[in-house]
């Protein structure tokens, strides 16, 4: 045995070795179970180490593929899961006692643990052997991810619940993954990210203390399976600093609040998606760097190394990755992981002034925020009070605002936008994916078979318990396993507990927001709002709606905030509304612009829901509609058909332009 | 002015409007807060029409103001309140919700439709937001015009104001009854007391007491205040069961506790009531003056008492309207 150097790491037996890769990760699931676990089982063929699976937003949200408001949904962005026959095929030849699942659901949790649960007891498979994470953090979905189910109160019990739960039955689990990728996504900061996210971890740890179910050594271990899910975006070097910050800041809550002894169970945790948002519509080629640049963030530092990474795809401004974007991506991972040298040193970084300087303003700074957020009564509350969204809007709107007026540069959007365009956009698809709209029949027929041969009286049964457990205030794990193997629905199981616990809409945030972009468009603009005021007697109104379960909420906050800059009145009202509601809306209020911000590939069967209902109300044609969000080029022409005055996506950045157009579309109107 | 009779469109829309249909009673609250000369021509037209038909507007026309410190939660017990009112269908309920204006731009975000679950289809009840407005013609000039109409049309209109500023000095002499909606929290009260704005409420509403514990706190604070400075007959004998008859309501938006009773207690509410005696006899007077004061500042408002013989003679509050800017327009042309 040689003397290892200070650049080699060693085995426990001294000798130099290297470090094991993380695990890489798709983020998969579309269309039916079917079709989606013959994904799985060939990225897993791959190489793939992990699964990692997305629903489709309805049964994100609790509604079975049956129900109207899912009908839209089905199969969209991620697998559509009705029941227990639903997963059996989705895992089909799919070892669950080996693999490590993580499902990205959160208000209906629980269910899907359950329904996981459930399947493992019918294959005969130990339950303690089940590995794996359910996302299951709510508070990131009242501030940044819209599918959020039960009221805040609620949601914080049933997390409670997976825990008490999982620690002695399946220990193995995650049943919560503390998240700052979201809010990052929807416009944090690295402080802001470092406190929401602690926020949210002492949220839920004081909590499962409050309910006083675990003894110290269970409590240990239980804060022990605490693990995150972080953002890292393109200025990399401080992102690095932020995983390094995490690290420290962590250990520091865990000694000092939660006085946890083994250093095992303090050790930060977590799992890596790379930025998304700074990727962009044009020239989406660059996409490809950013998504390289953004994975040494979180792969340089052996001390804040990432222990799962997936990453998005070239065309994510586009549509969903097809499986040859998905490859590219896993590609990255491979080769940095196996090709270079990266796995063979300690933490390069350890030492470093620049660095620790970095990293501790980052600390300070965000125990600044996280102490001013405890002492005005903690994560909920600040949920509740709309503190948390708003400093999200605020951010959001600061870059925003940088890339209008090019202060912040993003090659191909606001700068060196000329270009050859790139043969990658020029395949038959277009680079884009669509999901096969005949694929949701599948679904449906699978759930009308389950119905019809499944035990009703068990049902009635299983749900009355549940209900009952709710109204007690018991652990709802047990219940809920009974209701998956009795093939309840997810819808039923949602809407029993929607029942008992009441719903719940957030602050929007977008109260009292502004933009800071003076430029002449903006002249422009308030002349024509000025021109338009003289003549009709009134401000222009607009009101911005999000229909359907989409939960993208950025573009249509940042529609808000612009219109209003521009000289507008605004009516916005969050999220998850149905055509009905907006159209109503807009006809209480008068509005001279209807404004839907759809983005979820979803906007041809939600926009002839909406022309319907104008159409009923006698508005239709009387109110100019437009369009913005993710619509491919390809579904333009028909909206415009249908009655869209106009559409913008991701490349129309400059908000003032997109308020220029929209007052001319006003201007023109004079149906009344 | 003179008064013309209406074109067959415009009869068409307010025979709709009578009977709630959204579209053209939207339309027309548009023309009522429409600043346009032609607007005004208009509403005194439409105006002299009603009144000439009370067997088709038929609305009672009770009008209830909610104020208070931002996020008490007054749009979610609106909400609640509405959900609860409007069960029987026999009344009819239009809510206005205000929201501050930008200075910059102008422009707002009307955003209580967050808490309304709203675009209902339901006909009895009607949800508008109103951009506070800081153009000429007053803070609340838009709420003046759209009620003026709404309470021909409907029973019941619930106004809520943005919870800080001129509004809730304004807010009383608007409404045939005024809230004022506060959080169970200890420092409130007292800031209330100092802002001298406990002296504009009918009636205290203590919102998100969730819990007895809090409700039980929030009565003995509120009723001690109360007491001290002698703005209210307390009835209740300290005992939190009976607050009501103190004129404070202790509410849950969101755990639903005292909806009922206070949405019981609104159902009471006459318009007009004399008994109660804030809201000025003569409410259209009052905004005349208001505007003209922010129109033309004391120079206007000179003017306006000059001619007060001359106005009493005109019926209508455009009519005054007109008849008082003409003349003060004319004085400054002739400084
Ligand atoms: C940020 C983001 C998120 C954030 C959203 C945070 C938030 N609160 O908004 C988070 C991380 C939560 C998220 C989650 C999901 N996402 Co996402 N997300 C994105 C991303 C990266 C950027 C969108 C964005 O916010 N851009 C910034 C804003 C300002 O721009 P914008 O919305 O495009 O708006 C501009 C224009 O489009 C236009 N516009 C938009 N709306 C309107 C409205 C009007 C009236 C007007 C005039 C103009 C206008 O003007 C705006 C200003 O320029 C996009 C990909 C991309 N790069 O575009 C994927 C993307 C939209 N997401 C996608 C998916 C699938 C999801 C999930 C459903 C995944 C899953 N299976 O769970 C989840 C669930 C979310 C939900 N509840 O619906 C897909 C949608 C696929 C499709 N349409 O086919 C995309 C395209 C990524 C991808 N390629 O797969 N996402
Ligand atoms: N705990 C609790 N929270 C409530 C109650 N009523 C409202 N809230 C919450 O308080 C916040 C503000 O509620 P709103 O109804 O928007 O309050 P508001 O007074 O209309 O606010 P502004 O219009 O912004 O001034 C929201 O988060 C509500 O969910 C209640 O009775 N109890
Ligand atoms: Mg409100």
């Amino acid at each position: 045995m040689t003397e290892p150097q200070k650049h080699q790491i060693t085995d426990k037996d001294g000798n130099a070795t290297k470090d094991r890769p993380w695990i890489f990760r798709t983020y998969a699931g579309h269309t039916n179970v079917r079709k989606s676990n013959e994904l799985y089982r060939n990225n897993l063929a791959k190489g793939q180490t992990g699964l990692s699976i997305a629903f489709d937003l309805a049964t994100q949200c609790g509604y079975s593929s049956d129900e109207d408001i899912a009908k839209p949904e089905i199969g969209k962005v991620g697998v559509p899961i009705n029941t227990l026959d639903d997963f059996a095929i989705l895992f089909d030849n799919i070892d669950i006692a080996e693999v490590n699942t993580s499902m990205t659901i959160n208000g209906t949790s629980m269910w899907l643990l359950s329904l996981y649960v459930a399947l493992a007891e019918e294959r005969g498979v130990p339950i303690e052997k089940l590995q794996g994470t359910t996302q299951n953090d709510l508070i990131k979905e009242f501030l940044a991810r819209g599918t959020y189910v039960f009221p805040p109160e609620e949601s914080i019990k049933l997390i409670v619940d997976m825990y008490e739960f999982c620690l002695t039955n399946v220990p193995k689990w995650n049943p919560s993954n503390v998240c700052s990728y979201h809010l990052q996504e929807a416009g944090a900061t690295p402080v802001k990210e470092l406190a929401y996210s602690l926020v949210t971890a002492i949220t839920v740890l004081d909590a499962i203390k409050e309910r006083n179910c675990f003894d110290e050594e269970e409590f240990e271990r239980c804060v022990g399976r605490v693990s995150f899910f972080v953002n890292a975006g393109m200025r990399f070097i401080e992102e690095m600093c932020k995983m390094r910050a995490f690290t420290q800041l962590w250990d520091e809550i865990c000694i000092e609040r939660y006085k946890v002894k083994n250093p095992k169970f303090r050790r930060f945790r977590y799992g890596i998606q790379v930025n998304s948002l700074g990727l962009t519509e044009e020239q989406p080629e660059n996409n490809a760097w950013r998504i390289l640049i953004e994975t040494l963030g979180v792969t340089l530092s052996r001390d804040a190394r990432c222990r799962a990474l997936q990453l998005p795809a070239w065309n994510e401004a586009l549509s969903l990755p097809r499986p040859w974007d998905q490859q590219w991506s896993l590609r990255l991972q491979q080769i940095l992981a196996y090709e270079t040298d990266l796995l063979e040193y300690p933490d390069l970084f350890d030492g470093s002034p620049v660095i620790e300087s970095k990293v501790n303003d980052l600390k300070e700074q965000a125990n600044a925020e996280i102490q001013k957020i405890m002492d005005a009564g903690g994560g909920v509350e600040a949920i509740k009070n709309g503190y948390m969204k708003s400093q999200l809007v605020v951010s959001q709107a600061e870059r925003m605002s940088k890339i209008n007026s090019g202060e912040h540069i993003v090659v191909g959007k606001n700068r060196w936008t000329d270009g050859i365009e790139s043969p990658l956009v020029r395949d038959s698809d277009g680079g884009v994916f669509k999901v096969d709209p005949e694929s949701a029949a599948e679904t449906v027929s699978a759930l009308e078979a389950t119905k019809a041969k499944r035990d009703d009286a068990k049902v009635a049964e299983c749900l009355k318990t549940l209900r009952e457990t709710a109204i007690k205030g018991d652990n709802m794990m047990l219940a809920s396993i009974a209701c998956a193997k009795a093939r309840v629905t997810t819808g039923e199981w949602t809407a029993t507990l929607r029942d008992v616990y009441g719903e719940y809409r957030p602050p929007t945030g977008v109260e009292g927001q502004s933009l800071s972009i003076e430029n002449e468009t903006l002249d422009t603009v308030r002349e024509k709002v000025k021109t338009f005021m003289d003549t009709r007697g009134h401000r222009p109104r607009i009101v911005v709606g999000k229909p359907g379960l989409d939960g993208h909420s950025n573009g249509a906050e940042m529609i808000s905030v612009a219109a209003r800059h521009a000289g507008f009145d605004v009516i916005y009202f969050g999220i998850r509304l149905s055509a009905t509601d907006i159209v109503q809306s807009a006809i209480e209020e008068d509005v001279d612009v209807i404004g839907i911000s759809l983005l979820s590939g979803s906007h041809n069967e939600i926009m002839d829901q909406l022309f319907e209902e104008l159409d009923s109300e006698g508005a239709k044609g009387k109110i100019p509609v437009v369009l913005g969000g993710i619509i491919p080029q390809a579904d333009a022409e028909a909206l415009k058909e249908k009655g869209v005055s106009a559409i913008f996506t991701p490349k129309d950045y400059d908000l003032m332009e997109v308020m220029n157009r929209i007052m001319d579309i006003i201007l023109a109107n004079d149906s009344e | 002015m003179q008064t013309n009779p209406l074109d067959e469109k415009r009869l068409q829309q307010l025979t709709q409007a009578a009977n709630l249909k959204k579209l053209p009673l939207a339309k027309l609250i548009s023309l009522f807060e429409n600043r346009s000369e032609k607007a005004t021509q208009e509403r005194h037209d439409i105006i002299h029409h009603i009144t000439n038909n009370p067997k088709t507007f038929t609305g009672k026309g009770v009008t209830i103001g909610f104020t208070g410190t931002p996020g008490a939660g007054k749009s979610s017990l609106i909400a609640e309140l509405c959900k609860t009112l409007t069960q029987n269908n026999d009344l009819r309920i239009a809510v206005l919700a205000i929201d501050p204006s930008s200075q910059k731009s102008g422009g707002a975000i009307l955003g209580d439709r967050t808490r309304m679950h709203s675009g209902s289809k339901n006909k009895n009840l009607f949800f508008r937001s109103q951009a506070s407005n800081l153009e000429l013609g007053g803070i609340t000039h838009n709420t003046f015009q759209a009620t003026r109409l709404l309470r021909y049309l409907f029973d019941l209109i619930i106004i809520e104001t943005v919870g800080i500023g001129q509004n809730e000095i304004d807010i009383q002499y608007m409404s045939d009854h005024t809230f004022l909606m506060m959080q169970p929290l200890a420092g409130d009260q007292i800031q209330f007391m100092k802002a001298g704005i406990m002296e504009i409420p009918d009636s205290f509403i203590v919102n998100k007491c969730d819990e007895e514990r809090l409700a039980r706190t929030s009565y003995h604070m509120l009723r001690a205040s109360l007491k001290q400075s002698k703005l209210i007959v307390l009835n209740a004998k300290d005992s939190f069961e009976n607050a009501a008859k103190d004129n404070i309501f202790l509410t849950s938006a969101t755990k639903h506790k005292g909806i009922q009773e206070l949405a019981g207690f609104i159902r009471s509410i006459q318009r007009n009531d004399q008994s109660k005696n804030k809201k000025p006899k003569d409410i259209e007077n009052f905004y005349l003056q208001k505007t003209i004061q922010e129109l033309y500042g004391k120079f206007g408002l000179d003017i306006l008492s000059q001619e007060q013989e001359a106005l009493k003679q005109l019926t209508g509050y455009e009519e005054k309207m007109t008849f008082a800017t003409t003349a003060i327009e004319q004085r400054i042309l002739e400084r």
